[in-house]
């Protein structure tokens, strides 16, 4: 999934100032050489000034923009040069729009070939007939709310940011249209929903996910990707937590960012606003390339691995492989059920057993 | 074309389907009758049945413990879903216009946004109940999901039609709420209109008994 | 075709804001949008100059190159004109924009930007030249009646020019020369007007007994 690059070269993005008001300036500088010059010729020691010329180049050599007083209210009204909008510009055409579609793009097919190499992760023992329970309703609830959430948002926000160069030609300007305004009112309108189900998720799981004494260790075993030996872990593995931290820091800072850029009327100034869209970008792009790993190891990459936050309920033979720190606790505190009373609980038919065993089953 | 008709035939139809399947519901559930009570009255049939109807609004301390969550997604849900449905200027408009002829007061634009939002978390939090919790999941049908996700799908093409620009996507909005007006009479999502029969009832039948409940 | 330019000489900018005004009226653009406005830096202090900004329909126009629906076009004039059936209201090409021309019609709080409005040259848009459409959205089309934008029209001192970019020059380019000869005139700059001695006024009175 290569991006095009933008038809952008390197001479044209050097010019902000290549824009007309340049374009009359430099209309007028050649005939201000010559005037200057026969001028000079004839009464040495007299400047001629481009008056107008010279304002715009001091009010746009300035530090910061040389702000005016004018009768029209409205942001940053007397502001005459927006020194940042250049290079807010060069970000999001030249930087953005390009790297973020070779980063999601490699992410792809680095995945690709990581499950070419390694296939699906099995549970090696095989599927027991003995389960751990896992998540709660709740918790599950909270994580496929997020979940959810974050999947119409990811999609909608790419959609606006890679839509012009890939799904123009596919549409047409006016269709795409037809879907960018869809798109942003309804990436505008879920974004708060964002927020929630982040404070949400924060406040369930956040006890789990605080760095304990194991995770270095599987840090430098590379979480077990690395030979083949299952690395011991808590609850939640150090990648897992490290997801957790970045979904807590990174997604506040995208939600918080989207706050602002939602609410123009706040009368912010362009420059913080563009501030908030690159903050925004990036951050979008490293959780959406990061979950796009969750995923993958949730589907297809590993054996086992969503059927806690399915069912509620995972394997106790991929509980050891996996998260044995926590699995020898939940079996010593007689956690463990078999099969028959966890597919009871969960209100599936099952044929095999009698229900008089499934019973037995749930109250061990 | 295909706008037009689902702009004109298709819209009345649904409001003419919507409006005779609703009185046909609610006429059968009456015709049903009720078992005469022949014992001597205690109460006032009719003040229990009011008071039935009001006070269910409140939950049960059962409820406010047990189940937090179920009744402040439902509440953030159904308070939302009114306000946007009734209060919201783009659907007075279109009533105004359509129906009624006469309009009413409608919230501040914010305000709509902030129902929305509430609508949309209840929404999708009570949906995520529904399909996670072993007992609802168990409890629901097709009936209830399909009621679900119509609601989902209307509410989130109207805020995707916010921007109030584009004929299409009103259209589509126009069209998933005439397919959940032709449904909702034959559906679970009658309840907006005979929860008041059901509460009545049971307190009619309190009431005259003279249970204070 | 020619290449249509604004631009505006700050020695003759008298801030009437008459610029504004007329735009406002010519195009009626709604509440809260001024496609036009005019600046004054240094206000107050000896220095001060005023310059009206509105779009200045650039070569290679920065909101054209970020919008994410390629909503801009520019006309064989070198007008940038956008189609708001196009916009999304985004608000990207206020951000990219040096000048800030770029305005967004807002309904209170909570509003999301509507449809981005801003000075067309006096060149209407994508719609047929005329028509009610056209005026709804974009204001007047004077250049179709082969005239030019108002505010410039009908400035009083001349000091926003418009139309072709090579005339522009070459008016302003006069101007300049003069500026020049004056000060040969004077032995004095123009630019210290203001603080120029008083000529010969001994003995001057406006009564005479």
């Amino acid at each position: 999934m290569s991006m095009p690059a933008t038809d952008k070269t390197a001479s044209q993005r050097l010019s902000v100032f290549g824009l007309c008001l340049l374009a009359v300036c430099l209309l007028l500088f050649s005939p201000l050489v010559d005037a200057e010059e026969k001028s000079a010729r004839e009464l040495p020691g007299v400047k001629v000034f481009n008056p107008a010329a010279e304002l715009w180049r001091d009010v746009r050599q300035r530090e910061a923009p040389v702000s005016g007083k004018t009768q029209v209210g409205g942001v940053e009204t007397g502001v005459l040069i927006n020194a940042t909008g250049d290079r807010w510009r060069q970000f999001r055409m030249d930087e953005l729009i390009p790297v973020g579609g070779y980063v999601i793009g490699a992410i792809i097919v680095l995945l690709l070939i990581f499950y070419m190499v390694r296939g699906r992760v099995p549970i090696e023992g095989g599927a027991s007939d003995r389960k751990l329970p896992r998540y709660t309703t709740y918790e599950r609830m909270v994580h496929w709310f997020i979940a959810s959430v974050f999947l119409f948002l990811a999609i909608t926000g790419l959609i606006l940011l890679f839509g012009r160069p890939m799904l123009i030609p596919l549409f047409g300007k006016e269709g795409f249209s037809i879907i960018a305004s869809a798109c942003k009112e309804g990436h505008n309108l879920m974004g708060p929903l964002f927020l929630l189900a982040l404070v949400m998720v924060f406040f369930q799981f956040v006890r789990r996910n605080i760095y304990q004494k194991g995770d270095l260790t599987w840090l430098l075993r590379g979480g077990g990707i690395i030979g083949k030996k299952h690395v011991p872990s808590n609850f939640f593995n150090m990648g897992e937590k490290t997801m957790f931290w970045l979904l807590v820091f990174v997604g506040s800072l995208i939600g918080i960012s989207g706050l602002v850029l939602v609410f123009p009327v706040l009368g912010l100034g362009r420059e913080f606003m563009a501030l908030a869209h690159v903050g925004h970008a990036i951050g979008a792009l490293l959780m959406i390339a990061v979950i796009i790993g969750h995923i993958y190891i949730g589907t297809v990459g590993m054996e086992g691995a969503i059927e806690g936050m399915k069912t509620g309920y995972c394997d106790l033979n991929w509980a050891k492989e996996h998260h044995d720190l926590w699995a020898t606790k939940a079996i010593d505190q007689g956690e463990a059920m078999s099969n028959e009373a966890v597919a009871s609980l969960n209100g599936e038919k099952t044929s095999t057993a009698p229900p008089g065993a499934t019973i037995q089953g749930a109250g061990k | 074309m295909i706008g037009e008709f689902i702009d004109g035939p298709l819209w009345y139809f649904s409001l003419t389907a919507f409006v005779i399947g609703v009185v046909w519901r609610i006429v059968s559930i009456v015709r049903a009758g009720v078992r005469p009570d022949l014992s001597i009255a205690r109460g006032s049939a009719g003040r229990g049945a009011m008071r039935a109807i009001f006070s269910r609004f409140v939950p049960e301390r059962t409820v406010t413990t047990s189940s937090r969550l179920q009744l402040i997604a439902g509440y953030m849900f159904h308070v939302g879903l009114l306000i946007l449905l009734f209060f919201a200027q783009p659907h007075i408009d279109f009533i105004a216009e359509r129906i009624t002829g006469l309009s009413w007061p409608a919230v501040p634009h914010w305000v709509f946004i902030v129902a929305a939002e509430f609508s949309f978390a209840g929404l999708i939090l009570l949906w995520l109940h529904r399909v996670l919790n072993p007992v609802t999941r168990l409890l629901s049908d097709m009936d209830d999901h399909i009621g679900s996700i119509l609601v989902f799908l209307v509410m989130l093409t109207g805020c995707l039609a916010l921007a109030q620009s584009h004929e299409a996507l009103r259209l589509i909005h126009l069209f998933l709420a005439e397919v959940f007006l032709i449904y909702f009479p034959f559906s679970k999502l009658m309840h907006a209109f005979t929860f008041v029969m059901s509460r009545g009832y049971t307190g009619a039948t309190m009431g005259r008994k003279g249970v204070n409940a | 075709m020619a290449r249509m330019k604004f631009y505006c000489d700050p020695e003759r900018c008298i801030e009437c804001n008459a610029c504004v005004t007329a735009c406002k009226n010519e195009n009626e653009v709604p509440w809260g949008v001024n496609r036009r406005r005019v600046v004054t830096i240094k206000d107050g202090e000896p220095g001060e100059r005023s310059l009206s900004v509105a779009c200045m329909h650039c070569s290679d126009a920065p909101c054209a190159t970020v919008c994410p629906v390629d909503c801009f076009y520019t006309t064989q004039d070198g007008v940038v004109l956008h189609d708001k059936d196009i916009c999304i209201g985004c608000g990207y090409c206020f951000y990219a924009c040096p000048f800030g021309a770029p305005q967004f019609p807002e309904d209170g709080a909570f509003a999301t930007r509507g449809k981005m409005d801003k000075c067309t040259f006096c060149a209407g848009g994508p719609e047929a030249d005329h028509s009610a459409d056209e005026h709804r959205k974009y204001g007047s089309n004077r250049l179709a009646e082969g005239k030019l934008p108002l505010c410039a029209e009908m400035c009083s001192t001349k000091a926003l020019l418009a139309g072709d970019a090579n005339v522009i020059s070459d008016v302003y380019r006069k101007r300049i020369i003069n500026r020049g000869a004056a000060v040969l005139a004077r032995g004095v700059s123009y630019r210290d007007a203001s603080f120029r001695a008083p000529r010969s006024t001994g003995g001057k009175s406006s009564s005479q007994e």
